[in-house]
């Protein structure tokens, strides 16, 4: 249980050792970089925002080329492969890209123009298709089609509305007019909606002519063609198949730089890193030949940089304590049984100032309550199986994902446990394949304790216990967090009065003969503790009317906030109630499981039922395991954030965010430096 | 008309499925539109939004479970199926909270969980607190399973 102490550190080194002091503090990642340092005549701020959008710029560069050939080679990935993690690469490998990252970024705009040539190729061929196809009617004429005639004759040749042959033209030509000269017309080709036609007449009558053709609604082609029609086909067939041609080949050149997929990603991460490096440049303090660093690190890192960095450059370290009216940032630090759950703590809220790191205590609670929820033992042996496996076999796994599994192998041992002492191994799994397939009803997994389907109001005692003791602890909390700020007399107000009114309510009630009636308990306590019981809850009363509005100074309005702090007394019954969904969503996992068996054996024994238990079996389980861990991980967190957290926990603190690697593809490792 | 005993007893049984059911089908399809809607934007948040999505279908479950105790309670998986008519009306009286608050609290927690979808989409890092909100309203549901379970299993060991 530990928020890392944080101090302030500066640095003040020279102005030529600021690239190898600045990479080896990002390569360390220990501290989080602030400038609080005005600008004065001597120290200024540099403006980095230019190289900033440079390597924003290469990285954008970089990532759409890496998306191009993502799509043209696509990359073979497992299906476990988000469980792989970063591949690690030294500092040498680093070093190494930067000499080379322009050979690299060259590809990269090449992929990129490579991608632009596909599509432009491929909106030409869409447009040379419009133009074949508009082509199509005319492949019967086997001249150019802007031919306009002869020496002695003029040709037209272009389009009628509607489909005619060639009696309806003539005719319907000698209706516009009766003395029209002698014309030679040719159907090249007729369609429902347009006549292609050539039409061809002595020079003398042309006008005529047109006139008479126009009147028909004759229109010349939008774009004629200077050869025939069929060799403008041809040419544009071959032009087409250029176009693809040119696609195929860049699409084949793009997959060709799949054996560079790693270095572009490289290079996304080198730029990255940069990018990072120089937002921290912007932010130093710097003079003409030195330069300023201020920012926080934790203290136990604090000395070892310090005496790295004085060992290797000409610098000034100093370390000093935080300013405690400013919000330090908050790093936690926990042992490998509760640091798992740091992941759910981050997501309500990190302990801001004069709240301590609650994970440990957190930690057996969500294990436990999560495996009450659950409890089923097949469910959780296969989650210790699952996780351990991962955690096992993939030693690159990123933290944050090797945390939650680990998260869930501690859940799963609990969901076991609980399993075993309910009597549940996928639902009553045993005791169906038992009678259904061997004829032995009697042999069954029956329960270490006690079954919950069969004695539910047992259980709903036992979770509201569990409830109880869970609220307690928080209530402790509150005061261990009162104790160290050394608010002695908080403790009693805050902490003691609220234990004795509900311990004394609780031995109270479990003295009259109504509430061990309900929950059908076994025991009633003598009289004479519920007496005590009854007084000390009264003290506990008055003690939390009186104390609860200490902040006001008027003694009306103090009386009344008091007042109003005891009727938070109806909050502890509901949170107490809140964990009956321990016995809820318990029996539901339980109660489902049997409803799959009971459907899988339906069909009986014999080789037929084997085949349907098993298919049944096997996509039942699945299901009801899926939503099952769902419904124990929301409520889990439900139960800590809500019941257990409003006990004494508000968050809100800030995360601490180091000047440090932080990159995508891969895991640029630390080597040892030995000088 | 002693014969309507296993007829009331039923009638609870599928309405409690069948309401809770009803709610929980809408309510993880109004979730389902709004996560397509995020996956549109940003594929990576698949998983938050999922969870999100999934949360009002827990009610179906508490429905499939009250259904599944009741229907085994009055014998109709195996067993003699002879129920007074007081029994089954207090059978049908025991799923009604199952039924009415398994309906209703789906809804309103899918509209809840579509809210926490908007939230996500806006801050991927606050989604533990918008998981919250929307299971809040599940505990509702959870009372009403509690109490469908405690009469369902108690009424069998009455004497009428």
């Amino acid at each position: 249980m530990a928020v890392l102490q944080m101090k302030r550190i500066s640095i003040c080194a020279l102005k030529k050792d600021r690239k190898p002091v600045l990479e080896l503090l990002q390569r360390r990642g220990a501290i989080e970089v602030d400038s609080v340092l005005p600008e004065d005549s001597v120290f200024s701020h540099t403006d980095t925002s230019a190289n900033r959008s440079i390597f924003q710029k290469n990285i954008a560069a970089a990532a759409s080329a890496l998306e191009i050939l993502n799509q043209y080679a696509p990359e073979k990935k497992s299906m476990l492969a988000s469980l792989e993690g970063r591949e690690p690469k030294t500092n040498k490998d680093y070093d190494a890209f930067s000499q080379r990252y322009n050979a690299v970024m060259e590809t990269v705009y090449e992929i990129t123009a490579l991608s632009r040539s596909i599509a432009e190729n491929k909106s030409e061929i869409v447009k040379l298709e419009g133009q074949l196809e508009a082509l199509g009617p005319w492949l019967g004429l086997d001249l150019s089609m802007r031919f306009k005639g002869t020496g002695k004759t003029s040709a037209f040749i272009g389009v009628l509305p509607g489909g005619m042959d060639l009696e309806s033209v003539l005719e319907q030509l000698s209706q516009q007019n009766p003395q029209l000269p002698a014309v030679h017309v040719e159907i090249v080709s007729t369609s429902q909606n347009q006549t292609c036609v050539f039409v061809l007449c002595h020079k003398a009558g042309a006008a005529q002519v047109e006139e008479a053709l126009r009147s028909i609604g004759f229109a010349q082609p939008s774009n004629p063609t200077k050869r025939s029609p069929a060799e403008r086909k041809e040419e544009l067939t071959g032009r087409v198949r250029r176009a693809e041609e040119e696609i195929e080949q860049a699409q084949k050149k793009i997959a060709s730089f799949a054996d560079q997929r790693a270095d572009i990603q490289f290079a996304i991460d080198y730029f990255t890193l940069r990018l990072e490096k120089y937002a921290v440049i912007g932010e130093l303090a710097q003079s003409k030949r030195a330069f300023v660093l201020t920012g926080y690190i934790p203290e136990k890192k604090a000395n070892t940089l310090k005496s790295e960095l004085e060992k290797r450059f000409d610098l000034s370290v100093e370390i000093s304590d935080c300013d405690p009216s400013v919000d330090s940032p908050i790093m936690l630090k926990n042992n490998a049984f509760s640091a798992p759950v740091e992941g759910v703590l981050e997501s309500f809220g990190l302990p801001g100032r004069g709240e301590v790191d609650p994970c440990s205590i957190m930690s057996i609670f969500y294990y436990v309550l999560f495996g009450l929820m659950l409890s089923d033992a097949a469910y959780g042996l296969l989650m210790v199986i699952g996780c351990g496996f991962a955690l096992l076999k993939f030693k690159n796994m990123e933290p944050g994902m090797r945390k939650t599994l680990q998260m869930f192998f501690y859940c799963g041992i609990s969901t076991a446990f609980w399993g075993f002492m309910f009597g549940s191994f996928f639902g009553d799994l045993i005791q169906v394949v038992a009678t259904t397939f061997f004829g032995r009803p009697d042999v069954t997994l029956g329960p270490i304790w006690f079954e919950p389907v069969k004695e539910p109001m047992r259980m709903l005692v036992f979770s509201m216990l569990m409830g109880i003791i869970h609220l307690f602890t928080g209530l402790a909390m509150k005061a261990y967090q009162y104790a160290k700020q050394k608010a002695w007399l908080d403790i009693l107000y805050d902490v003691g009065f609220w234990y004795m009114l509900l311990v004394g309510l609780i031995v109270f009630g479990l003295s009259t003969e109504m509430l061990p009636g309900i929950l059908q308990l076994s025991f009633i306590l003598p009289s004479t503790a519920g007496t005590v019981g009854i007084i000390a809850a009264g003290v506990g009363a008055v003690g939390i009317i009186l104390t609860a509005g200490r902040e006001s100074r008027n003694p009306f309005k103090r009386l009344l906030k008091g007042a109003y702090g005891l009727y938070g007394v109806t909050s502890y019954l509901s949170d107490v109630l809140s964990y009956s969904r321990l016995l809820a969503l318990g029996l539901a996992t339980g109660v489902i499981a049997t409803v799959i068996n009971s459907m899988g054996s339906m069909m009986g024994g014999g080789i037929g039922g084997a085949i349907v238990f098993i298919l049944i079996f096997l996509v039942g389980h699945t299901l009801n395991m899926a939503i099952n861990l769902l419904g124990a991980y929301v409520h889990t967190n439900r139960l800590q954030f809500v019941e257990f957290f409003g006990k004494f926990y508000e968050g809100g603190g800030r995360q601490f965010q180091p000047f440090a690697v932080h990159t995508k593809y891969y895991n640029i490792k630390e080597e040892t430096y030995n000088g | 008309m002693d014969n309507l005993g296993i007829v009331f007893a039923l009638l609870g049984a599928v309405l409690a499925a069948l309401m809770a059911g009803i709610g929980s089908a809408i309510g993880v399809g109004m979730g389902g539109e709004a996560a397509a809607g995020v996956c549109t934007d940003d594929p990576s948040k698949f998983g938050k939004v999922l969870i999100l999505q999934l949360l009002p279908g827990t009610q179906g479950i508490y429905g499939l479970l009250i259904a599944f105790i009741t229907l085994s309670q009055i014998g109709i998986l195996g067993g003699s199926g002879d129920i007074s008519l007081a029994k089954g009306l207090l059978y049908l009286a025991g799923c009604l909270p199952m039924a009415f608050v398994g309906y209703w609290s789906a809804l309103k927690q899918a509209k809840s969980a579509v809210s926490g979808i908007s939230l996500v989409s806006k801050r991927p890092d606050q989604s533990g607190k918008a998981i919250i909100f929307a299971a809040m309203v599940e505990t509702y549901a959870i009372l009403a399973l509690l109490v469908s379970i405690l009469a369902i299993t108690g009424i069998g060991g009455l004497n009428i």
